[in-house]
């Protein structure tokens, strides 16, 4: 469990968003994993999608860290935000902009499609 | 598989003044959107708000019975956050 812990933390902190889901970018395996691929695709920032579809462990420990038990979870900057139920609200107030700008400030990364 | 009323009454045991909007999303009575209005979400984050119906649903969402879901919640209208 530790390991797998270990595993999660570092791949957290290695991508600024972090998507678990079912399947991949370009062979999404759920329909809500492909709608948070197109819902992060609009901000034009880099994003990681990490397949758990199989991995049961690693389901269970990410669901016991967020107390979330569904897929697809996201991460910004090392913090749990849900899935697009949470982020499209958040979308629409402008509340999730000001939260990738943040989380991308210092890094370089500018956004390939305009926010406003 | 699970039906509307089993999963209504479920919430409503969590949250008593809950209304409760279902709908089967693939006609297969495993995938639901599932609409909450109550005062309990009032002052609490939209993340945890999600969390309390969703800890209403844990196990039928542990053993299958529901496959996948999607949550929105809603605070009455008369109430404010």
């Amino acid at each position: 469990m530790n390991q797998i812990r270990e595993q999660i933390d570092r791949e957290i902190a290695e991508h600024t968003i972090l998507i678990y889901g079912k399947g991949t970018k370009d062979a999404p395996l759920c329909g809500f994993t492909l709608e948070t691929i197109e819902f992060f695709n609009r901000f034009g920032y880099p994003f990681e999608v990490i397949d758990v579809l199989e991995d049961m462990p690693k389901r269970q420990v990410l669901s016991e860290m967020t107390d979330w038990p569904t897929l697809p979870k996201v991460f910004i900057a090392g913090k749990f935000y849900g899935d697009t139920d949470i982020l499209e609200p958040m979308a629409q107030s402008g509340e999730l902009q000001k939260v990738l700008e943040e989380a991308f400030a210092g890094t370089g990364v500018r956004p390939t499609v305009k926010l406003h | 598989m699970i039906d509307e009323a089993g999963i209504r009454e479920l919430i409503l045991k969590k949250i008593p003044d809950a209304q409760v909007r279902i709908t089967d999303m693939t006609g297969t009575m495993d995938h639901y959107d599932i609409r909450v209005r109550s005062a309990a979400f009032k002052g609490i984050s939209l993340i945890d708000a999600h969390r309390m119906v969703s800890s209403a649903l844990r196990e039928a969402h542990a053993d299958g019975r529901i496959h996948a879901m999607q949550i929105k919640t809603e605070i009455p209208e008369n109430e404010t956050r």
